[in-house]
């Protein structure tokens, strides 16, 4: 069995607000496991971001975090001290964002910056050199040489994502976490920046933490998938069974929700109605349960468990178990 | 049928900001085509999606259609009557007649308004003193399917989805024969992004309005668009009705954006197209098809020779000298 790079183990984490707490995870808890690609589906406020910001420990101060451990490798990043965590980051924990022109430095070259990632490791600067531009060949940019001399702005959108992947994969982390990278991307590169993702994954065996809203990308790319909703995870499991049967109403809702799943021309789209439940002031039953289409009273009253199955799946309603 | 909008040969450029420089860098001209001959026609009560990727010009041409940028060359007929090719200092009747529904539904509402205000301007500039305006705000609001108390609030108290209603009710305002969506489900979730849709294509049958959308999502375009328009570098290399276009793409860049769309349903995924290297840069067009250095299946004559408009069926049109063969004959 392939070791367990990344156990995020039972987290809560809230925000303190005039209002009072808003708890943005509740109870959360996922691995990603070398060599495995986990994708990570929600919509806007469900707590995606909150729960990459746990992991890299880069919080907003009025972050509280009242639950639950993040072990990487067994340590839990939670009680590391600041300096541990800085040597961890970058090296071993990396992250490529949504919007590479922002992460990017835009008054260094390309190859100042991949030097720069490598002020851990021996060798001078031909040898840096010498790696940034093997690196930037494998992720597929041409006239990679020239292109270290390069600033931020003199790539086009594609290119600097690339460059982005390139530096992430630099150290060889142990994790990579990639939020919404190709979002930002047209689609005929999104797919190649995808292929290229899986291609050097393959090579270099590592554990990738796939955040995305693309249903599509998910399935092609992922091995699992985590579905979250409100701050809790509704559903897990591997990709294809949780595609192909839902457990949770909400992923069957938003799967059917897809323009891609319809066929025909449909005139009317189909939607889930309703809105998010109130973060500070949450429901006391299912989280779903106001937007559910099949909440009976016992949905209102108590909070479902993530029931995990010996088939690797689990789901957060109380009829997982029978699948309308 | 009656056209609303009939568009020939438009052009649009826009002037180099250095042209000394762009001289010396070997530009022929101190311009850059950003649209470059773009034909088409938009019936009453029809829609017409326009797909193509970033910097393929689309939002040039929904501008020059709305008067926002002058056009360079071409003809743009609304409801039978050509419109003057620099409409930009003259508030001009045309503003009545073609809407516009922008991008950032936020960023598009002033932060100093309430909705009631955003809703009663349209009827301040055209209309002024005729019109009970705040009454008109309240029935926007209804249309869209948004309750009276919205009236009072401001931009940043707005969900996207609402905010997006507020910009097709302040489309809709004077009434217009076409409403231009440009993006109109861009950063919405796709749980709601169906609610936006529904709603543009419930009015439609309501009011017989016509639109054109603007689109890089092609997963929407099959499901509200009765035409479409692909667009590569400023120009239309394919076009036609939406479903023929599916079923049938001629054009390798058609079929490529349509492979390109990953589904989570590994049965509808066809055989990929992969499209190698970047979009050129607008300042430095290729020879010969402007496809040919990201086309898997280019020939020593794409290098050379400019393919014209082909037109495969009535309203069918593409261009390229080696086009995909079609599909086997649909059965009866």
């Amino acid at each position: 069995m392939s070791e367990v790079v990344l156990a995020v183990e039972h987290l809560s984490v809230g925000y303190r607000t005039a209002r009072g707490t808003l708890q943005a995870l509740r109870d959360v808890s996922l691995e990603v496991r070398s060599g495995e690609i986990v994708g990570l589906v929600g919509e806007s406020g469900c707590g995606k971001s909150t729960l990459i910001s746990s992991v890299i420990r880069l919080l907003a101060p009025n972050t509280e975090i009242s639950a639950g451990a993040v072990r990487f490798r067994g340590v839990d990043l939670l009680t590391l001290s600041e300096e541990r965590m800085r040597a961890l980051r970058g090296a071993e924990l990396a992250m490529v964002f949504q919007d590479p022109m922002t992460s990017l430095n835009p008054v260094l070259s390309i190859g100042r910056q991949m030097a720069d990632i490598q002020f851990r490791l021996p060798g001078g600067t031909r040898e840096k050199r010498a790696r940034s531009l093997d690196m930037l060949q494998r992720v597929g940019i041409a006239d990679a040489s020239q292109r270290l001399g390069h600033y931020p702005h003199q790539l086009s959108g594609g290119m600097r994502q690339r460059a982005a992947i390139a530096m992430a994969l630099m150290m060889k982390p142990a994790l990579l976490i990639a939020d919404e990278p190709t979002t930002a991307l047209d689609a005929t590169l999104e797919v190649q920046i995808i292929e290229q993702l899986k291609a050097l994954q393959a090579e270099i065996g590592n554990a990738i933490l796939f955040i995305s809203h693309h249903l599509g990308v998910i399935a092609e790319l992922c091995d699992r998938v985590v579905v979250m909703y409100a701050g809790e995870v509704v559903e897990s499991g591997p990709v294809r069974q949780v595609f192909d049967a839902p457990r949770h109403p909400y992923t069957r809702m938003l799967l059917a929700c897809d323009p891609a799943s319809i066929d025909e021309r449909a005139r009317t789209l189909p939607i889930i109605p309703g809105i998010l439940p109130d973060l500070v002031d949450l429901p006391g039953g299912c989280v779903f349960c106001e937007r559910c289409d099949r909440a009976e009273s016992i949905c209102i009253t108590q909070r479902p468990r993530l029931e995990g199955g010996a088939d690797g799946r689990a789901a957060a309603c109380h009829f997982a178990g029978a699948p309308r | 049928m009656t056209t609303v909008l009939e568009v020939n040969d438009l052009q649009v450029r826009y002037p180099h900001a250095h042209p000394v420089a762009a001289r010396l860098a070997g530009n022929r001209y101190p311009w850059i085509d950003v649209v470059r001959g773009v034909s088409l026609q938009i019936a009453r009560g029809e829609t017409l999606a326009v797909v193509g990727e970033s910097g393929s010009g689309k939002t040039t041409l929904a501008q020059a259609l709305m008067g926002l940028v002058p056009s360079a060359g071409g003809e743009v007929r609304i409801e039978g009557s050509a419109v003057p090719r620099d409409r930009r200092n003259r508030l001009m009747p045309d503003r009545r007649r073609v809407a516009m529904m922008f991008q950032d539904p936020i960023g598009s509402l002033s932060p100093r308004m309430t909705v009631r205000e955003a809703l009663a301007e349209p009827f301040q500039i055209h209309r002024p003193g005729r019109i009970d305006a705040n009454a008109e705000a309240k029935r926007l609001l209804a249309l869209v399917g948004l309750g009276a108390e919205f009236a009072e609030r401001y931009p940043h108290q707005l969900s996207g989805g609402q905010a997006r209603r507020i910009g097709v009710a302040r489309a809709l305002a004077l009434e217009p024969a076409l409403l231009i969506a440009d993006e109109p489900t861009a950063g919405l979730d796709v749980s709601i992004q169906g609610d936006v849709l529904n709603l543009l294509t419930g009015l439609q049958q309501r009011l017989g309005l016509s639109i054109l959308v603007i689109t890089h999502n092609l997963n929407i375009v099959r499901h509200v668009a009765d035409s479409m328009a692909i667009m590569y570098l400023g120009r239309f290399v394919e076009q036609g009705a939406s479903g023929e276009l599916f079923r049938n793409p001629r054009h390798p860049y058609t079929r490529a954006l349509f492979s390109a769309n990953p589904s989570h349903d590994p049965r509808k995924v066809a055989e990929r197209m992969r499209l190698t290297g970047e979009v050129p840069s607008l300042m430095r067009r290729p020879a010969g098809c402007e496809f040919h250095t990201r086309c898997p299946l280019v020939a020593d004559d794409c290098r050379v020779i400019v393919p014209v408009q082909t037109e495969q069926a009535p309203g069918h049109r593409y261009a390229c000298l080696h086009p995909l063969a079609t599909s086997a004959p649909r059965l009866p």
